[in-house]
């Protein structure tokens, strides 16, 4: 990917492509037509059944193109996709118009052979040349897919805006390792609706007209599926992606950011006030009141005891000079001790702060708090 | 109705001949399970993928025969779930007693014959004739025995013969040998572990059914009777289909043994084709269908009697051969790290690569 492409302060984390496996489906259909057309070959020309077609010369196409047929009617009405059946039957078709016209009637057989392998080694390179076509990249920031042989697609969903991730790994994934991730946005990109049995459901006038009575137009689920194009489709290594994928949605997650915030600013602003009220204490000024809440019983007893050690520290404060420095240097130990205290825990706070830039910034601004605090500590 | 002698041979021994035959033929599966573990773990290291597969196959099988004991002993199956590493069979109804110890020994038994069983019934499409049951002239227990054994080494020698008559250019013998190879990679109760370090032995498999049996004797017993009155009561009328109930167990573990062996060849070719280097890898994996082409046609054209035991031959002489001297004359670096170096990460951090 082009740099200029790349936000600011954007980093790759990682940029993936399908796995050669992934689009077993689509490879699937090439097998079948090199399978179906070596044992239509076989079958018509060398095994016992061969006397069978020997009638007519155009049956083993006719045979051949049927069961092909067959199969995508099949095959369309499982996957709900018609695409499969049409494609058949241009194969089908295709073979048909080659013989017709080049008047190969006579070696029929062979010519199905030939052609099967042909029309499938043509489908593998499309298949392969449509999984070369996607990439997709992984930043700090977003998720970009890109991919399209002829018109060029492109889809990016931030971290944040992802709502949702759903994760898949077939039978070949878990054994090769790789695996579908979709991410789903907010507002329902990646999700569709999947019906069952819907290639055999057909509505007249309203009503669902049903394949033997009990097939056909069934419920209608809401399922994440996505285009290849706009999903991480067979990535490898799935696990690995996955885990970054959820890590990096994790840590976009503005409520989590927040309720980190919120804690880590708490625990900043109590350590900040008992400094504040020691400081007091060391120079001798009245301690200011904590603003940490409490139960209403206790408001009305604290000012009791608040005021008596007031009116204590009041006449140690009145006494002579001499005396003062013996009164006071054990509770000026004790204070240097307990603010020593509070700043190492506020250095522990902010060694595993919130991982976010704002964070960083915060901590920045805390520091030079810190520096100013050091020095009036040192003061 | 037939004769037979009261003698204590024919009363009590002769019922035993068939089982303990069964037991010879099962240890002679454990065995060539184990030695086919053993490959794979070896190969385990440079062929993870692979090794999944074969795991994935094993424990379907394992699933498929432990939702087979949770159907014939009726507690049916609320979840079934197979994955790469494990499997989860839940019934609906936790049941006791029997029922439970015949659902268990789906699942500790079925591995070694469920699958075996369903190459059987696609061997007889195909080794039709192998299939000859026992007739026995006297009823003792070296009569019986021979019996067992006949049935099983014609059966072998038919299953032999389909073997090396195997014609690569019908796409049924084709498909009968992806079927054994495909099973012979999968029959075994237990994979061989996700962690490379796990232990394989065969003792973990026979502890387990050892326990099993241990555990319930009186079911083996009640077990025991009902096969000695089954053997009486056919020695009114045929001994034969006592003993072939026998040989049909013994059928499944030769033919369990035969796709085992099979796939012998096929771990040996893998772990060779990793000494050579990566470039030339598919060279000896590619002789095999252009050697056995190219004798073919070959043969075509110089006509000979037995063209596919001759192609079979050059088939794996030509691959035999393409190997040796590819491991002699293209083999990989020996000094190779235990880590791949590309993902060794270098001091400054980045990730450093071999040719760095």
């Amino acid at each position: 990917m082009v740099k200029k492409e790349l936000l600011k302060n954007e980093q790759i984390e990682r940029v993936l492509s399908p796995h050669p496996l992934s689009f077993m489906k689509l490879q699937t259909l090439c097998i079948f037509v090199i399978v179906w057309g070596v044992v239509a070959w076989w079958l018509t020309e060398y095994s016992e059944y061969a006397g069978l077609f020997s009638g007519n010369e155009w049956y083993p196409l006719i045979l051949w193109g049927l069961v092909m047929l067959l199969v995508g009617v099949i095959a369309s009405l499982v996957a709900i996709q018609w695409l499969i059946f049409f494609l058949y039957l241009g194969v089908f078709l295709g073979g048909a118009g080659l013989v017709f016209w080049q008047h190969w009637e006579s070696s029929i057989p062979l010519f199905i052979f030939i052609y099967s392998i042909a029309v499938a080694i043509v489908g593998f390179l499309i298949v392969e040349l449509y999984r070369r076509s996607h990439k997709y990249v992984v930043t700090n920031l977003r998720i970009i897919f890109k991919g399209g042989i002829l018109t060029k697609r492109e889809r990016t969903i931030r971290y944040d805006k992802i709502a949702d991730i759903d994760a898949k790994q077939g039978i070949l994934g878990q054994i090769f390792g790789f695996g579908t991730i979709i991410p789903v946005s907010q507002s329902g990109f990646g999700l569709g609706s999947d019906k069952t049995m819907a290639a055999g459901g057909v509505e007249v006038g309203g009503t669902k007209a049903r394949l033997f009575g009990f097939a056909g137009g069934g419920r209608e689920v809401q399922t994440p599926i996505a285009r290849s194009y706009y999903e991480l489709h067979g990535v490898y290594p799935y696990k690995d992606v996955k885990l970054l994928v959820e890590d990096l949605v994790q840590s976009h997650v503005p409520t989590q950011y927040q309720r980190e915030q919120v804690e880590f600013q708490k625990q900043q602003v109590d350590i900040q006030t008992q400094m504040r009220d020691l400081l007091h204490k060391q120079v001798g000024g009245k301690p200011r009141k904590r603003v940490t809440q409490q139960p209403v019983d206790d408001e009305e007893e604290e000012p009791e005891e608040e005021e008596a050690a007031q009116k204590v520290s009041r006449r140690k404060i009145i006494a002579p000079a001499a005396p003062v420095e013996e009164a006071f240097e054990p509770e000026q130990v004790d204070i240097q001790q307990q603010m020593k205290e509070l700043l190492k825990k506020q250095k522990v706070a902010r060694v595993n702060p919130p991982e976010d830039e704002e964070v960083e910034e915060e901590e920045g601004e805390e520091e030079s708090e810190e520096g100013e605090e050091g020095k009036e500590d040192g003061k | 109705m037939v004769d037979f002698p009261l003698t204590i041979d024919a009363l009590v021994f002769a019922a035993f001949a068939p089982i303990l035959g069964v037991i010879a033929f099962w240890f002679l599966q454990l065995f060539t399970i184990e030695f086919q573990k053993r490959l794979l773990s070896q190969l385990r290291h440079h062929h993870e993928a692979f090794c999944r597969f074969t795991n994935y196959i094993g424990i379907l099988f394992q699933a498929l025969s432990q939702a087979l004991g949770y159907t014939v002993t009726r507690s049916g199956i609320s979840s079934f779930q197979v994955t790469v590493n494990y499997e989860k069979v839940e019934p609906k109804k936790e049941k006791e007693g029997v029922f439970e110890w015949v659902a268990q020994s789906f699942l500790l038994f079925g591995p070694f014959f469920i699958p075996a069983g369903l190459v059987l019934l696609l061997s007889y499409f195909v080794v039709g004739r192998g299939f000859v049951y026992p007739t026995l002239l006297q009823y003792t227990f070296v009569e019986s025995l021979t019996g067992f054994l006949t049935s099983l080494s014609t059966f072998a020698t038919e299953f032999g013969g389909f073997l090396i008559t195997l014609d690569l250019f019908n796409p049924l013998h084709v498909g009968f040998v992806c079927v054994l190879l495909f099973f012979g990679l999968g029959i075994r109760p237990s994979y061989i572990g996700q962690e490379r370090k796990e232990k394989i032995d065969i003792l973990r498999d026979l502890i387990h059914i050892k326990d099993h049996l241990i555990e319930k004797p009186l079911y083996i017993a009640v077990i025991i009777l009902i096969l000695y009155l089954f053997y009486l009561f056919s020695l009114f009328f045929n001994p034969g289909v006592y003993i072939g109930l026998f040989v049909l167990f013994g059928w499944m573990s030769l033919t369990a043994i035969i796709a085992i062996l099979l796939t012998v060849p096929l771990l040996l070719l893998i772990w060779a084709t990793d000494l050579i280097q990566p470039r030339w890898k598919i060279v000896p994996f590619l002789s095999i269908p252009v050697s056995y082409i190219v004798a073919r046609v070959f043969l075509l054209y110089q006509p000979m009697n037995r063209v596919e035991q001759v192609s079979l031959l050059v088939m794996l002489f030509s691959t035999f051969l393409v190997t040796i001297a590819l491991i002699k004359y293209k083999r990989t670096n020996r000094f190779k790290t235990a880590i791949k170096m590309k993902h060794v990460r270098v001091a400054d951090g980045k990730k450093g690569t071999s040719k760095k």
